[in-house]
């Protein structure tokens, strides 16, 4: 009578345990999206439908809207492409690492700080204007379609990037050595490992940057001229807090919410196959694309091109913010014990950090109740809901939260840790992103195996998903946190308890005329942005010690990842 | 590593230790200029606080428009006992949900432009819309709104969004108290001339007008003030135009559902007090509501004096602001 190993079970080995906690979490978000939505339709009669095409102004409004994500998606992508490509076929060269870190930025970077960069760079009187007016005999102008895709552009293109990267590193091992060993070009190379690796993550990756594009709002208006440039956001703004029409804000919202939702829809509905072959360690390889000297000359001018529409607005920003930085730390001409600038680093940072943890922890939840059994309909809501958060408007989403917590809005502590979960949430989508492919990658033979030796719960977790997990998590954790930190909206949605966080300390200073300090900010934002990618980099990236190299099957493969 | 440490700094602020709330508490929902540490609201909090056995407790809201959607969501188990920071262009509206109380305050300390019985509002500060220019880019600003209006249109100006701003919504006013009928017209003359319109003022200002993007924009009289008393400078002055200013008074106004009527009453007349008003100049950079004398700074005496203020009944504003924003809409998506 032998009993099967699986009997002795491992600590949270129960299917259950995969699937109830993510679906918890995903029909939290579907309630919160309700009670906003219900919150509106409540005050009002419901909305009357034919509103939308009658109004020709609410017309051009979504169709500007859908438009101009569209253009943004495709140029992002556009971009996005060749550098992830490039990226992965040189592994080494100096300042990679830098770089990858400076990509990671700009995603996270408050708008109005990189869109003043944007405007020293593109602007009327910015140095890419004169170049271009001067040499290129070209009459740029920034104000109007071209000024809000080139933003969105450089918010989402490198993300888009970073995320195209790890999946083209994600591809296996062994068929890149087959590549390598081959010898194949470019455009097999291409064929047979770039584009199976990059096709599962490109659905989704179009969508999240589709839906951050169509509700874009201050970038939009700022840099759109005027009034033709209006996205459903502005519209649902101006419902609601110019005039208090409900039922309008109602009645977009849920157009917002059916355009960005069908996108996901679709998107989970193609699917995100695990990888079907199996990641052993191999040894180094190197593909012959990109070795070769005109190889590395292209690809450098055409990374270099990048690095220049990157750097340059950050630049600007460093260049800005210098001036006031020494006023920053020594107000009175002597360091004074605690300026205002560190206390809101701590208090972002003790706001940030436990977001980014639980956003991370959340979307491995849902990945893992993903995972469970046939793809059915209830779990693809599940992956969909985990996006609500970005589809819904702010305000709109801000009354479902109210709603729903506001017995518990009473101290400035209970605040804080609030306005930390709902940052997780809001931050969730982009985790979730990063942690997909690498969640899903692990092959099914090695499922397989590990469920008939029972490796199941937290064994399987720490053996098989945790070596494959470490740089992806470390990632998405780097995201999660620096979303949070260079939040505005939640804070401003809720009405801040207490003493500022950075994001409202540049605001402040904005709004009290504190040009140079708000720039200062501006700046110390972005440093502390810098050191926490590195920071979370550094973690990321296992010890080289030979217990762990066994375990990760990357190091070796990878001489400098991201 | 990381874990633990994440989770000790989880256990630190969750068993941070509650206020110890023993004497009454008087809840002001304001938006961030005023609450900010450079704002008034810090040295207000300091001077009512030694008046009363009480502790002021500000909720901060993004703007005007959230404090008044805030108080409707709450309706009458608001938590608030005062909202202060709502204006002239949102007021009626806020009357209308029936949730403010009267003040019973004696105004007759007050020192606006127009005059002033309102039983439920008390203003705590006012000023001038008006379009500020940076002397070195433009050393001749026009003089008049007709003037700017007829300007070629390589003179660029930055403007805000009546939708979502308040000195947008001035403009959208000061365009229809000059022009009437004849502001859409107006308005389609002056697109050419709008280098874009911005979200708030603050994206503005910052990102554009300080970057040199444009040698005028729409804000305050009163700006010139900050940067002639904080940032020394001379550089950046207020245009004054013949037509006569928009003017934009900021209010207050206790709560029905208030279960301390009478602190916040106390609190109202306060805000009438040189102890009170003397913050607002340089903080909030705005004039007084009351005549403080000898104690204004001496830069609003270099500031421009609108020889006419532009002011609309706050009722009027909100039966028209619609077909008005429709107006301005058509006017420049055409």
């Amino acid at each position: 009578m032998s009993t099967p190993i699986r009997h002795s079970a491992a600590p949270f080995s129960q299917p259950g345990w995969r699937l109830w906690p993510g679906l918890a979490i995903a029909s939290a978000l579907i309630v919160l999206a309700m009670a906003g939505l219900g919150a509106l339709v409540w005050e009002t009669s419901l909305p009357d439908m034919s509103q939308l095409w009658r109004s020709r102004y609410l017309r051009t409004v979504v169709i500007f809207t859908a438009w101009q994500a569209f253009l943004s998606v495709a140029l992002s992508l556009l971009v996005a492409l060749p550098v992830a490509r490039i990226l992965a076929r040189q592994p080494a060269f100096p300042g990679r690492a830098v770089l990858l870190r400076l990509m990671e930025l700009s995603l996270v970077l408050p708008s109005i700080v990189a869109v003043s960069g944007l405007v020293s760079v593109y602007g009327r009187q910015g140095w890419f204007t004169g170049f271009a007016n001067d040499w290129l005999g070209a009459s740029w102008n920034l104000y109007g379609i071209n000024g809000i895709v080139l933003a969105h552009v450089f918010f989402n293109a490198p993300l888009a990037a970073r995320i195209l990267l790890q999946g083209i590193e994600g591809a296996p091992a062994s068929q890149r050595r087959v590549a390598a060993q081959l010898g194949l070009g470019r455009w097999w190379y291409w064929r047979a490992v770039e584009w199976p690796a990059i096709k599962p993550v490109l659905p989704g990756l179009a969508a999240l940057v589709f839906t951050l594009c169509f509700t874009s709002f201050a970038i939009v208006m700022t840099l759109g001229g005027g009034p033709a440039a209006t996205t459903i956001e502005v519209a649902i703004y101006q419902s609601l807090r110019f005039e208090f029409d409900a039922g309008q804000a109602a009645l977009l919202a849920m157009v917002q919410l059916f355009i960005c939702g069908f996108l996901w829809w679709l998107a989970a509905r193609r699917g995100l196959t695990a990888s079907l072959l199996p990641d052993r360690r191999v040894a180094a390889h190197r593909s012959k694309a990109g070795s070769s000297v005109w190889a590395r000359i292209c690809d450098g001018a055409a990374l270099g091109l990048f690095v220049l529409f990157l750097l340059m607005p950050l630049i600007a920003i460093f260049l800005r913010g210098l001036p006031g930085m020494g006023a920053a730390f020594f107000p009175q001409g002597s360091f004074s014990g605690n300026p205002a600038l560190l206390d809101a680093t701590l208090r972002s940072l003790a706001i940030a950090l436990p977001a980014g943890l639980m956003s991370v922890s959340a979307a491995l939840l849902i990945l893992a109740s993903g995972s469970v059994g046939a793809k059915s309909a209830l779990t693809r809501l599940t992956s969909v809901a985990a996006y609500l958060p970005l589809m819904v408007p702010p305000l709109v989403l801000g009354t479902g939260l109210f709603l729903l917590f506001r017995p518990s809005l009473g101290s400035s502590n209970q605040g804080l840790i609030l306005v930390t979960l709902i940052n997780a949430m809001m931050a969730l989508p982009f985790v979730l992103q990063m942690l997909r492919g690498p969640m899903g990658s692990l092959d099914l033979g090695s499922r397989q195996q590990a469920d008939q030796l029972g490796v199941l719960g937290w064994y399987r977790w720490r053996w098989l998903h945790w070596p494959r997990l470490r740089r992806p998590l470390a990632l998405a954790m780097a995201y999660g946190t620096g979303l949070s930190l260079g939040d505005f909206g939640v804070i401003a949605l809720f009405g801040s308890p207490g003493h500022p966080t950075l994001p409202v300390l540049l605001y402040q200073q904005l709004g009290s005329y504190r040009i140079d300090a708000a720039a200062a900010t501006g700046l110390w934002l972005i440093l502390i942005l810098l050191a926490l990618f590195s920071l979370f980099n550094r973690l990321g990236t296992p010890a080289r010690k030979p217990g762990w190299t066994t375990n990760s099957p990357r190091t070796v493969t990878e001489p400098e990842h991201a | 590593m990381l874990i633990r440490a994440l989770t000790l700094l989880l256990l630190a602020l969750a068993s941070m230790p509650a206020n110890a709330q023993k004497v009454s508490t008087l809840t002001i929902y304001t938006h961030p200029s005023f609450a900010a540490e450079w704002g008034p609201g810090p040295a207000v909090k300091e001077a009512f606080e030694q008046t009363c056995n009480c502790q002021i407790n500000y909720v901060v809201l993004d703007s005007s428009g959230d404090i008044l959607q805030r108080l409707r969501l709450e309706g009458k188990s608001s938590q608030a006992d005062v909202v202060l920071g709502l204006d002239t262009g949102i007021m009626e509206t806020t009357r209308q949900t029936g949730l403010l109380a009267n003040h019973g305050t004696d105004l007759s300390r007050l020192n606006l432009p127009v005059k002033w019985q309102d039983k439920v509002f008390v203003p705590y500060d006012w000023g001038y819309f008006a379009f500020v220019y940076d002397t070195e880019q433009l050393p001749n600003p026009p003089e008049s709104l007709e003037a700017l209006i007829a300007a070629p249109d390589d003179l660029k100006i930055i403007i805000q969004d009546p939708r979502t701003s308040t000195p947008g919504l001035g403009l959208l006013l000061w365009m229809r108290h000059v022009y009437g009928d004849q502001a859409g017209e107006k308005w389609q003359q002056l697109k050419g001339k709008i280098l874009t319109t911005t979200k708030s003022w603050s994206d503005g200002y910052f990102s554009l007008f300080m970057n040199g993007e444009a040698p005028m924009i729409l804000s305050y009289s009163t700006s010139p003030a900050y940067h002639m008393a904080v940032d020394k400078t001379d550089r950046y002055q207020a245009a004054k135009f013949k037509e006569g200013h928009y003017l934009q008074v900021e209010v207050a106004a206790l709560v029905e559902s208030s279960k301390q009527k009478d602190l916040g009453r106390a609190f109202l007349d306060f805000m009438l007090s040189v102890d009170f008003q003397r913050h607002i100049p340089l903080k909030n950079v705005m004039y007084p509501a009351t005549d403080l004398g000898d104690e204004l700074p001496k830069v609003f005496d270099k500031l421009i004096q609108p020889t006419k203020a532009l002011y609309f009944d706050p009722k009027a504003v909100t039966d028209k602001r619609r077909d008005w924003l429709n107006e301005w809409l058509d006017a420049m998506t055409r």
